[in-house]
């Protein structure tokens, strides 16, 4: 076993543009206060669930309005602006365009004014879903349209700039992490469009397009970016090649064909068409094909490395990511099936299994690849032993997390297929509540020491002095 | 040759134009074939304060705990007299309810609040299960006073200790006081305007023609 020695961390961010380091800054140390408010409000509602009566009379903060105000705020404050943040950088280094320009003046100043519309579009959202404006029963877009048009407007703005990035790259072949963060740009705004648009809203029509809104917001999204920016960071802190390039081309297009058709498995038992609700079930287990092929790819990459990866603060975040990826996607695979959803749709495992794949998976490659890439950018390495406590702490608080909620969802499954009084299975599942809090206390904890991390690799003197602005 | 490795147009182009046709065919067609049954469906009687209550429902955002479906069970297939009945999935059967929510009933919702947790029981027919608007002020007041063990929220918020003023009292509506709702000694619980049209539109919901129609078939 050999520890594969990389270039150190200040020779890789010598000569970067400084404009560049404190914008792809700005977008992570932003979706890193995200992180913190939609957690904070994710663990108020997770106590509430113990004691209905904290904070109960405040209308501006009841359960059912918080509730959106943390899934919108993970989606598109946290996740979204950290991937997109990262994905200027991934896109920049595997195109090889030069560090010390990478993006041309006219599109620093989009790219920022991208940032400066996500921001308003996520703090406006969480303001007046507050109030009440909410777009209640259309999950992951109960943002008003007019919350979301300016993060729509980003959206666009930063897919533009990815394309003129790889657009002018100095290298023949497009590397498959632009493919995923390219063609994602272009289908979270077809998602997006979809979500808000006015001719089928009513009745059974409009839960046909949240079945695909649903899924395909997270799939055709958060997925693609997390894969694609693993594409890039992995090869690089291992310093070797990825095990097979093709599999990753077979997971893109794989990806795109399965995943985009399997929304409706959220509507199993109801009268949405039959057709449907078949095919969702038979290409979520397709999934298996894509998910595989990118988790398999990139366990086959860190097979024998298990000492640099044990030596990396990086890796280890990814490692776990990339297991949580493949678990968590054969969890939904499994969770598909009809007899399944008998048992377990509609009970707590669904959040269990939401937060499996959004945290485990999403939120520990994103971790990963800021540990791994930021330091490269700005030269400034995190305290390493907060780092390690971050890591121990995320993974042993989603870990209780999820195993709780998941056993919490059967029993309460089971209760109501066995026909006890419906509180009964309120009563049951009251001790793994107190669980969910708990997990939810550590995640937490962990985000604060997250932050400080962020914090201190943010450019500084060092970027300052050896950064360099052609 | 143009090649999807080397050619930037190629690799935007091509994956966006199979999601457009994957968009169109698990999306957009089979949503352009269910609104022309959605429409078909007469409209019901319009119901003013249910439909501001329903407005109110969607704005504490209910439907995070609350579902409105009754699922069914494809498996069993039944006909009484011709008619095609869909039995209800053995986890939903306890609502009291015979027969799965249908398309039809879906047809004028905007939207559909079937949502996606059922953290607290289904809605769809509480209103046949509950029909007394008292027993609901009671339930929104303090949810533990007639239902042990809830975690449901308390929206008190929704109503008021203090007697309105004479010329505002028929828009609000007077609580009868029971054991353990909590209301301070000596004060009065009167339901504002808001809880009056939450409970309407609760009460509403009864799922009455779908039974009817049931009736008639069998």
């Amino acid at each position: 076993m050999k520890i594969p020695v990389g270039i150190p961390v200040f020779v890789a961010a010598a000569g970067t543009d400084p404009r560049f380091a404190k914008m792809v800054s700005r977008y992570l140390l932003s979706a890193g206060v995200w992180l913190i408010i939609a957690s904070a409000v994710g663990l108020l509602e997770a106590f509430r669930l113990v004691n209905p009566e904290l904070i109960a009379d405040v209308e501006w903060l009841t359960f059912g309005r918080l509730r959106p105000v943390h899934t919108m705020t993970a989606l598109f404050g946290w996740s979204s602006l950290a991937l997109v943040g990262l994905a200027f950088y991934v896109v920049a280094k595997s195109a090889w365009l030069p560090m010390n320009e990478p993006l041309k003046k006219a599109e620093y100043f989009f790219a920022n004014l991208a940032l400066l519309l996500w921001n308003v579009g996520v703090g406006l959202g969480i303001v007046v879903m507050c109030g009440g404006d909410i777009n209640s029963g259309r999950e992951y877009r109960e943002y008003p349209w007019y919350a979301m048009a300016p993060i729509f407007a980003a959206v666009g703005i930063c897919g533009v700039i990815f394309y003129r990035l790889i657009a002018r790259r100095r290298v023949e072949g497009i590397y498959i992490s632009c493919w995923f963060v390219l063609a994602a740009s272009f289908w979270v705004a077809i998602v997006v469009l979809m979500g808000y648009q006015t001719w089928w809203k009513v009745g059974l029509t409009d839960r046909i397009i949240d079945g695909y809104y649903i899924h395909n917001a997270v799939g055709m999204w958060f997925t693609p970016l997390a894969v694609g920016l693993t594409y890039y960071a992995l090869p690089k802190l291992l310093n070797k090649p990825i095990y097979s390039y093709a599999l990753g081309v077979l997971g893109f297009f794989a990806h795109l064909v399965f995943y985009t058709v399997i929304g409706t498995h959220h509507y199993i038992h109801t009268p949405i068409p039959a057709a449907l609700q078949t095919t969702s079930v038979i290409f979520s287990v397709a999934m298996i094909v894509p998910v595989w092929a990118s988790t398999g790819n990139f366990l086959m990459t860190m097979k024998g490395e298990r000492l640099a990866i044990s030596h990396s603060y990086s890796l280890p975040f990814i490692f776990v990511g990339t297991v949580g990826y493949g678990l968590a996607s054969l969890q939904g695979s499994a969770e598909s099936l009809p007899s399944v959803q008998e048992i377990l749709h509609l009970t707590h495992y669904t959040v269990g299994h939401a937060h499996f794949a959004m945290y485990v998976f999403v939120t520990f490659l994103i971790w990963g690849c800021i540990y791994g890439l930021v330091p490269r950018m700005t030269g400034r390495e995190p305290p390493v032993l907060l780092v390690g406590i971050h890591f121990w702490l995320a993974l042993s608080g989603i870990a209780v997390y999820v195993v709780g909620l998941c056993a919490g969802g059967h029993v309460q499954g089971d209760s109501w297929v066995d026909g006890e009084p419906f509180m009964a299975s309120v009563r049951k599942t009251i001790p793994y509540m107190v669980w969910r809090a708990v997990g939810g206390s550590l995640m937490m904890a962990s985000h604060l020491l997250f932050f400080i991390a962020l914090w201190r690799m943010r450019p500084g003197a060092f970027t300052m002095a050896f950064g360099d602005r052609s | 040759m143009v090649n999807i490795h080397t050619s930037h147009r190629l690799l935007f182009i091509l994956p966006a134009t199979i999601y457009l046709i994957l968009v169109f065919v698990c999306a957009i067609w089979p949503a352009l074939i269910q609104q022309e049954l959605d429409q078909a469906v007469p409209k019901p009687f319009p119901n003013e304060l249910a439909d501001r209550g329903r407005e109110l429902y969607r704005s504490y955002n209910c439907v995070t705990c609350h579902t409105q479906q009754i699922r069914a069970d494809h498996r069993i297939h039944k006909e009484v007299d011709g008619v095609r009945v869909v039995p209800v999935l053995k986890a939903d059967a306890r609502f009291g309810q015979e027969i799965a929510t249908q398309a039809e009933e879906y047809a004028h919702h905007e939207p559909p609040l079937m949502g996606t947790q059922r953290t607290g029981p289904d809605l769809m027919s509480v209103g046949a299960r509950l029909p007394d608007a008292q027993w609901h002020y009671w339930h929104l007041y303090n949810p533990q006073s007639v239902s042990p063990g809830s975690i449901m929220p308390p929206h008190r918020f929704l109503f008021t200790t203090t007697r309105p003023p004479a010329d505002q009292e028929f828009d609000f509506e007077k609580v009868h006081l029971i054991k353990g709702l909590g209301v301070p000694k000596g004060k009065e619980l009167w339901a504002t305007p808001d809880a009056k049209a939450l409970v309407e539109y609760l009460i509403s919901l009864t799922r009455e023609g779908v039974v009817q129609a049931e009736e008639a078939g069998g």
